[in-house]
């Protein structure tokens, strides 16, 4: 059974009169990769401070080891924290920059000397020790602050979008390598982020928030699979939303004479709105005839070398996303009609139409 | 921020007793051959509007006014230069030479001009030192830096990119000048000249040196009553009008200007 | 014509200045320019009168106790400043800045007779207390403008790294003030040995700092002896801004930097 690191127990955060957080709870266990992830103003920022001790929650406690921390200020916490602009010490050395946190602990010179160096070598950047941040690139810089983070061996590492200010290429491969660092020290680490794909590729957990609350909590492949909610299968990866009427435990009828047959959807009662998402890959060309299959008018193409990506719109006007992968089988062009065969077992269901309105 | 606060408070508090005494004092009755005051009166206030009181009055409002107007006239060139240099010696050195006598002193600056002004380098074809023409070169002299350095800093804040729209609609530089730089360093051109009046008001020892008793302005009046007369509640009361009206005058142009561009 | 311009006004605004150099080397008491010869005389004359010797000693001990108590002060107020809510905080700015624009009579008799009921005339410490008041302002404003560049982020990590609110300020917060804070102190020196008008009032002979005891002289003497001790001044003050310009980009302070 996974030890319980940093818990939130109904965690609440306001700013005058704005909620960012609102009665969360949150437990991290030992060594996993835990990811924040939301859109701006979702409060995903905020809970880490919350955990760091920025800020103190206006209700609720925070556990770190069992121990409740909520009264403790930031510096007594012993975390690691990489801030999103690194705030690296513009008047220090990378190296001094590195042992700030040794410093304060009142590590020995000789120990301080040997910690230092081997943090430098995981982030490969031994060769800098004397440079001050402004002569340093931006991936450089954030490795330094990795570094200095974890040169201490802090309980739990913090990331605040650690990736967002390198461009696309930097950001892929300080991914891996971070998630390798990672792994290699096995550290809980609590990662902050907007991207869906970097939070994908990273985590062994993901929390996906919204309006400061936790809308969905699971694995990647869960979380993309079988989002519990519109907004996690709006905000994880592509999708459509259909809207239909349930005719059976696994039929649904869609506007204008469609009929889909679903699979592992439980529960449906004959008659009841539903809405169902379904993601653009599993959506296939074909030329047959049989279930689930149904005819559109291309309406859109976007090509995007691994795949091309259509928008469909079908006899009822509803329009489907469609990812191809290229090469494609057919030619492609708007104004084409192309036949759409969509997998019984590829639907996720959103929940009836009057839960969302609810929301 | 209370606790960081405070400290800094507390002088400006010492810094309020002083002035709340001087308020005091100029409601009070003046007991001449003594320091302690009497009762409450208005008649410092009262005496003011007295003859003598009310030419020195006239002349400092006067005076102030024509140091302004030349010193605006004098300072716009070396503002512009400051501003819009693209060589950094150049800004360089303007900086220094205009920086450097506001840190001098008011004495050194006001002898100078005693010696220049009094017929030691030239001899003027009119009697210059003692007269309120003299006063009013040192005055303008005094000023210029003030005035160069709000000037230059509203300047700076026109995007040259205006400037050289006009030009390319076909506006010679002076029409440039007129029509597009001049309009819009007006915001800085009121103030700078609010400041300076405002200041003038209340100069003491260009007046004092270069006035040698013959030009009286407010702050000559404030030291001639206090110091010479012991009459301190008179001397409060003229004091308490120049800071009532200075007050009033930088409150009007706060109103004007973003906090970017207010002096203080 | 622009240039031409300029060059008149600043040889307006340099001339005193060459004239008074200039006099301060005439061997003769009668003041002439261009001066007939060279002499020092002047100038071994402000070192060895008594009244000069006395009042540099206060202006020394004013100075340096106004300076030593308006640096920490003004400094923890700039830094208060920042991190209150903005519109208390420009409440209290303005609040903090009003001294300067007081009139210096105002002040000055004020200040003497608050310096008067307390019977402390005789001390300089109405003089330290009112120094301290004129120069906080310009303290205030200098550090303030490094405290605004000082990225706030920059604490938060230091606090995560272990280190305590008073780590914190020694080891971030004041290293990155530096230039803030030498400017604040060049600004305090020269507005203090500088003062006048206030320290008229509330000086006796015995207290009077240099500018009053050279106001004093001037007033009774017409030797050019003030012209060798302003010349000694201008010097002195050429030196500091030329210094403080090299190396702490003064253009900034007052310029907006495209």
């Amino acid at each position: 059974m996974a030890r319980a690191v940093v818990e939130l127990a109904g965690c609440t955060r306001d700013y005058g009169g704005i909620r960012a957080v609102a009665g969360l709870d949150l437990v991290v266990y030992e060594g996993e990769l835990l990811s924040l992830l939301g859109p701006s103003g979702c409060g995903k920022t905020t809970t880490l401070n919350l955990i760091a001790g920025f800020v103190l929650p206006t209700a609720g406690r925070v556990r770190i080891d069992g121990q409740d921390v909520t009264d403790r200020p930031a510096h007594q916490r012993g975390l690691g924290v990489v801030f999103q602009s690194y705030a690296l010490f513009p008047h220090l050395s990378v190296w001094e920059n590195v042992a700030f946190g040794l410093r304060e602990r009142r590590t020995p010179r000789a120990e301080i000397e040997r910690r230092v160096r081997a943090a430098l070598a995981l982030v490969r950047l031994d060769t800098r020790a004397e440079h001050r941040p402004a002569q340093l690139s931006g991936g450089m810089q954030q490795r330094v602050a990795l570094a200095r983070a974890l040169v201490y061996e802090p309980r739990v590492l913090l990331l605040d979008e650690p990736l967002a200010a390198l461009d696309k290429k930097l950001r892929e491969e300080m991914r891996s390598e971070l998630r390798e660092i990672q792994r290699s020290v096995g550290i809980t680490t609590i990662f902050v982020t907007h991207d869906q794909a970097e939070a994908l590729g990273l985590s062994d957990r993901i929390a996906v928030m919204h309006g400061g609350r936790i809308e969905q909590l699971g694995a990647p492949r869960e979380i993309y699979e079988r989002p519990a909610s519109r907004f996690v299968a709006e905000f994880i990866g592509a999708s459509t939303v259909l809207r239909g009427r349930a005719t059976g435990p696994d039929r649904v009828a869609l506007a204008d004479n469609v009929a889909l047959r679903v699979l592992g959807l439980a529960g449906l009662r004959a008659g009841e709105a539903i809405e169902l998402a379904i993601r653009p890959e599993r959506i296939r060309l074909t030329g047959g005839a049989g279930e689930n299959v149904m005819d559109g008018r291309v309406v859109g193409v976007v090509y995007q070398g691994v795949q091309t990506e259509l928008t469909v719109e079908l006899e009822g006007g509803q329009r489907l996303l469609v990812f191809v992968a290229e090469p494609a089988p057919a030619a492609l062009a708007p104004g084409q009609t192309v036949r759409l065969h969509l997998p019984a077992d590829a639907f996720m269901r959103l929940g009836p139409a009057s839960e969302e309105a609810g929301r | 921020m209370r606790l960081l606060l405070t400290p800094a408070l507390l002088v400006v508090a010492v810094f309020a007793a002083a002035l709340s005494a001087l308020l005091r004092y100029s409601v009070l009755e003046f007991v001449p051959g003594s320091l302690q005051a009497g009762g409450l009166t208005v008649a410092n206030f009262t005496g003011i509007m007295s003859r003598q009181y009310l030419g020195a009055v006239w002349d400092t409002v006067l005076l102030s006014a024509a140091t302004t107007a030349l010193t605006l006239v004098a300072s716009y060139p070396v503002a512009y230069v400051l501003a819009r240099t693209p060589s950094a010696r150049v800004r360089s050195t303007l900086l220094v030479l205009t920086l450097a006598p506001f840190f001098t002193g008011a004495i050194v600056r006001t002898y100078a001009w005693m010696l220049v002004l009094g017929n030691t380098v030239v001899t003027w074809p009119v009697p210059m030192l003692f007269t309120p023409r003299g006063v009013l070169v040192g005055l303008v002299h005094f000023s210029m830096p003030t005035m160069i350095l709000l000037l230059a800093a509203a300047i700076s804040h026109i995007d040259p990119l205006y400037e050289r729209a006009a030009a390319s609609l076909g506006a010679s530089p002076g029409r440039v000048f007129r029509r597009v730089t001049l309009p819009l360093s007006m915001p800085g051109v009121v103030s700078g000249s609010v400041i300076v009046f405002a200041w003038t008001l209340s100069a003491f020892a260009t007046p004092e040196l270069l006035g040698g008793g013959r030009v009286k302005m407010i702050a000559n009046v404030v030291r001639d009553l206090a110091l010479d007369s012991f009459n301190w509640p008179g001397g409060a009361a003229f004091a308490v009008m120049a800071l009532g009206v200075t007050l009033a005058l930088l409150a009007g142009v706060g109103r004007l200007t973003t906090p970017a561009d207010r002096g203080a | 014509m622009l240039r031409l311009a300029v060059l008149v006004l600043l040889a307006f605004m340099t001339l005193p200045t060459v004239v008074v150099v200039a006099v301060s080397f005439n061997p003769t008491a009668i003041l002439s320019f261009p001066p007939s010869g060279l002499s020092l005389r002047w100038y071994v004359n402000v070192v060895t009168y008594p009244q000069f010797q006395r009042a540099a000693w206060n202006s020394l001990l004013v100075t340096a106790g106004a300076v030593a108590l308006a640096m920490p002060i003004g400094t923890a107020a700039a830094l208060g400043l920042a991190r209150g809510r903005p519109r208390a905080a420009s409440l209290w700015a303005t609040l903090l800045l009003s001294p300067l624009v007081v009139p210096g009579v105002a002040a000055g008799l004020g200040f003497l007779i608050v310096g008067a009921a307390l019977g402390l005339l005789r001390s300089r410490s109405v003089l330290i207390a009112a120094h301290v008041a004129l120069v906080l302002p310009f303290v205030v404003r200098s550090v303030g403008v490094s405290v605004r560049n000082l990225d706030p982020t920059l604490e938060r990590a230091a606090a995560s790294l272990g280190a305590t609110p008073w780590r914190v300020f020694r080891r971030v917060t004041l290293p990155l003030l530096r230039p803030g804070l030498l400017a604040a102190l060049l600004f305090a020196v020269i507005v203090s040995l500088n003062e006048f008008v206030v320290s008229l009032f509330i000086s006796t002979r015995l207290t009077e700092i240099l500018p009053v005891a050279m106001f004093t002289y001037v007033v009774n003497y017409t030797d050019p002896t003030i012209a060798a001790l302003s010349t000694l001044f201008i010097v002195g003050t050429f030196v500091i801004v030329w210094l403080a310009d090299r190396f702490l980009d003064l253009g900034g302070v007052f310029l907006h930097h495209r």
